[in-house]
């Protein structure tokens, strides 16, 4: 059971979350659903810290290393002369490491964006008037519905309870 | 002391009769494209005689280089191949293994003597001609590079022979169909890294040049010309 | 933006998912059936041998290679304009983002198909691949082709996701206002996206990672495909210049590619009002600005090859200065500097139809410009008894057309099934401070768009 509410100007969406964290709603408990992201908004950026950057950095690393080791192992393990060059030359093969360390701190980063944005996702609730530009503020499961209606229920708002 | 097999080419001996080309394609099973492939630039020549005039009438000279592959050290076309068909072998030849080549050509690219030769077409031998065909040495399909080996199948054979008999390879009793086919001996190979053999006698020749040796490939081919290539003596 | 503004946005650029035109059928079908001739002409070389096409000793490379760098280099385009702008917060680049990022990754697509098509023996091509075999032999990883297995696999794969990731929010809004079948592909494709603050945070923190990773990974794609050529010592391309060369080249020609895809799409989808003379305009600076870098690098080249005057490379310089490939040369000269120098360089020129003529000009030099550096060289090696001429046959032209008929029908059949325009990325655009009024001071794409855009 949720309740929630719909608005069509940023400001009012932001009206709204300050309204229910003064009615005792924790800030992780509060769901913004919107069409686009408002980056400028407090609200748009409450959860914005993330480690998604260095965890790709970190990805990468490891790339490089594997990829270091896979090419030295093959190239010293049947070692073929190649034009009077050394069996794993370091110019050569420093381009294929840099190759596969971006791609693991690419695919990491995606991984990641699946794992928080996707298949990590707390909560369910959504309403397709989202689509229409509506700003969706709202409690999922909320210990006490009735308090939070009168918060929600700002000019410039129709509030549901689903 | 390994092998180092090696190749000394007389210019001035050379008459530009072509048994070695003739020798070298009964050898090791070269296909003849025909006359339209030909014209289209697809001739497959492991040994080809390059022919140059020198002069002004009346005073004019012909004079003949056998080219093929010059098993360079350094060989341009051993590092691009993507998949190892063409590497350095342990006795210094610059192999080709037709099994692992998938036809991407860069080697021929690579190579600044043009000696390398797609078979842009899988090989035909109508009947009988079929019967010429070598034994000892594959044939090649469509999609794959080839070259002058040094005749790896007879070096192969010569090996495996003196190593039954405990015995090095003799010098001049292994020879490529080229060097065998000569008339005149103006190809001489054997043993780089013997200092008795006559090949290695006639690469420290004043003589001897190589080709595009500014390159810095290492071809193991000296040419051997008494007059300077660009001069011209009227002696 | 007020919503019923961007509700406006968005129906305008969800309206061509969802009403299709006559256009669309006929363009499907002539492209596809190019397409299809490609595919027959592919399998007829794949059945005869390749030697049907028109390589030659000692010609070994020649159309399927052009080809192939043409169209990795019309790849640079999307990467350029999306992740170096996303960068900088250029805010002029969020109606293009999406057209560009489309055209790297088809282009992409197309120009990796070119090294399995030259292929003697394209059956073996997965031998590229590091998999440990039975044989225990692995690709030559100091040969050039095997960087570029890796490193156009890793451009592949970066663009492809750069694509699809800001593609999910607009794919969400199209399940939301479809029914039926629609509504269930949509909506599978949208893998469940709401647009919660976390999500939309999370998006933008993965934009901005692999808009940081891909830029490199497309300058050192263009590089090594430069390697391929660059290593070898044949005459001309034995030069270090060939790795900046290339992707300025490169970068040229994507912009072309992309003000072309940029005019049609204006013209077929009616988006009049989201792609602006603005945009073309900045494009066209783009375009002459990579112009005029292009010619500085033709300079830097070709005077170091002439002050030099090593015989064997200016064997190559007189065969493309006036010798057999002089015509092309000068045809390069003319549509890659000229024509487009004039037209970007003077404002009344620097139309969107200006534009869109100096981008044909750019691709046909482009394209001649690959040629130039791969068949002369070829044909002029260093042993003058072994030099030879090369024409094309009808199969590599027969490919080729197909190539350029698989990007407008792959081009075509997406902004059929995606909005072009990123409708989140444009709406988002407008909103430049909290408490803003609903049309921001600075320039916004659609309260103060010069006067010729006109308003719907």
């Amino acid at each position: 059971m949720s309740v929630y509410g719909l608005y069509d100007d940023p400001n009012v969406a932001q009206q709204a979350v300050n309204n229910l964290r003064a009615a005792g709603v924790a800030d992780a408990d509060i769901t913004v659903i919107s069409s686009e992201p408002f980056e400028h908004f407090e609200f748009g950026h409450r959860d914005a810290k993330t480690s998604m950057p260095w965890i790709a950095a970190a990805a990468g690393l490891i790339g490089l290393g594997l990829t270091y080791y896979l090419l030295a192992a093959s190239q010293q393990a049947w070692p073929l002369v190649t034009s009077g060059m050394p069996i794993a030359p370091n110019w050569t093969n420093l381009i294929i490491i840099f190759e596969m360390t971006m791609l693991s701190a690419i695919l990491v980063t995606v991984i990641m964006l699946i794992f928080t944005a996707f298949i990590g996702q707390r909560g369910k609730l959504y309403d397709s008037e989202v689509s229409d530009g509506y700003i969706l503020v709202g409690v999922e499961n909320p210990a006490d519905a009735a308090k939070l209606e009168p918060a929600l229920a700002i000019h410039g708002g129709r509030v549901k309870t689903v | 002391m390994p092998y180092r097999w090696g190749m000394a080419v007389d210019i001035d001996k050379c008459t530009g009769c072509e048994a070695c080309v003739t020798a070298c394609r009964a050898e090791n099973n070269i296909q003849t494209v025909g006359p339209e492939q030909a014209a289209r630039g697809r001739a497959m020549h492991w040994i080809r005689v390059e022919r140059y005039f020198e002069g002004n009438f009346p005073d004019v000279r012909v004079k003949f280089r056998p080219v093929l592959c010059q098993q360079c050290d350094n060989a341009p076309c051993e590092a691009v191949c993507p998949t190892y068909a063409a590497h350095h072998n342990e006795d210094g030849l610059n192999a080709q293994v037709y099994n692992r080549c998938i036809g991407t050509r860069y080697c021929a690219n690579a190579c600044p003597y043009n000696v390398r030769f797609f078979n842009f077409f899988n090989p035909e031998w109508p009947k009988p001609l079929n019967l010429q065909l070598n034994p000892d040495v594959s044939i090649r399909e469509v999609g794959v590079m080839e070259k002058c080996t040094f005749c790896i199948q007879r070096i192969k054979a010569a090996k495996t022979a003196a190593k039954a008999d405990g015995k090095p390879i003799a010098d001049g009793s292994l020879q490529p169909a080229c060097a065998q086919a000569c008339p005149t001996t103006a190809i001489v190979f054997g043993d780089l890294n013997d200092p008795n053999s006559r090949v290695a006698k006639l690469a420290q020749s004043p003589r001897g040049t190589k080709l595009l040796e500014d390159l810095g490939a290492e071809p193991k081919i000296t040419y051997l010309q008494k007059q300077p290539w660009y001069e011209s003596d009227a002696k | 933006m007020s919503r019923t503004q961007n509700n406006r946005l968005a129906d305008d650029l969800v309206r061509p998912l969802f009403n299709t035109s006559v256009w669309f059928y006929a363009i499907v079908v002539a492209a596809g059936t190019v397409v299809l001739s490609g595919a027959a002409a592919w399998a007829f070389q794949l059945w005869n041998g390749i030697g049907v096409a028109g390589i030659r000793w000692p010609v070994f490379w020649a159309f399927y290679l052009v080809n192939f760098v043409f169209w990795i280099g019309i790849s640079h385009a999307g990467t350029l304009i999306s992740a170096i702008l996303r960068l900088v917060d250029a805010g002029w680049r969020r109606p293009v983002t999406r057209c560009a990022e489309v055209i790297t990754v088809f282009a992409l697509m197309i120009g990796a198909m070119f090294p399995i098509i030259h292929l003697g023996r394209p059956w073996l091509a997965f031998w590229l691949f590091p998999y440990p075999s039975a044989r225990e032999i692995w690709p030559n990883f100091r040969s050039p082709l095997a960087w570029d297995f890796f490193a156009i696999n890793t451009y592949l794969t970066g663009s492809v996701l750069f694509l699809f990731l800001p593609m999910i929010p607009d794919l969400a809004l199209v399940r939301d206002r479809s029914t039926g079948w629609r509504r269930k592909v949509y909506g599978a494709l949208s893998f469940g996206w709401r647009g919660t603050t976390t999500q939309w945070n999370r998006l933008e923190s993965a934009m901005q990672i692999m808009a940081i990773a891909i830029l490199p990974v497309a300058v050192s794609v263009h590089t090594i495909v430069s390697f391929d050529f660059s290593m070898a010592n044949v005459p001309m391309w034995h030069s270090s210049i060939f790795g900046p060369y290339f992707v300025a080249g490169a970068i040229f020609s994507g912009i072309a590619a992309l003000i072309i895809a940029m005019a049609l799409l204006r013209k077929f989808l009616h988006l009049e009002n989201y792609l602006l003379p603005m945009h073309f305009d900045n494009l066209g600076k783009l375009l002459l600005l990579m112009c005029v870098l292009w010619a500085y690098f033709v300079f830097n080249e070709r005077l170091t090859v002439w002050y030099g005057n090593e015989p064997h490379e200016m064997a190559v310089f007189w065969a493309t200065q006036r010798g057999r490939f002089a015509v092309p040369y000068w045809t390069m000269v003319i549509c890659n500097f000229v024509i487009p120098f004039i037209i970007l360089s003077i404002k009344p020129l620097r139309t969107i139809l200006g534009c869109v003529v100096a981008s044909f000009a750019v691709l046909i030099g482009m394209w001649l410009e690959r040629f130039l550096i791969i068949v002369p060289g070829l044909s002029y090696k260093q042993l003058p008894y072994s030099w030879g001429d090369y024409g094309p046959r009808p199969v590599e032209l027969i490919i080729m057309a197909a190539t350029f008929a698989a990007m407008i029908l792959l081009y075509t059949l997406f902004s059929k099934f995606v909005p072009i325009i990123s409708i989140w990325e444009l709406k988002a655009g407008d909103h430049s401070t909290p408490h803003a009024p609903a049309a921001p001071a600075h320039a916004s794409l659609m309260a103060s768009a010069p006067p010729e855009a006109g308003h719907s």
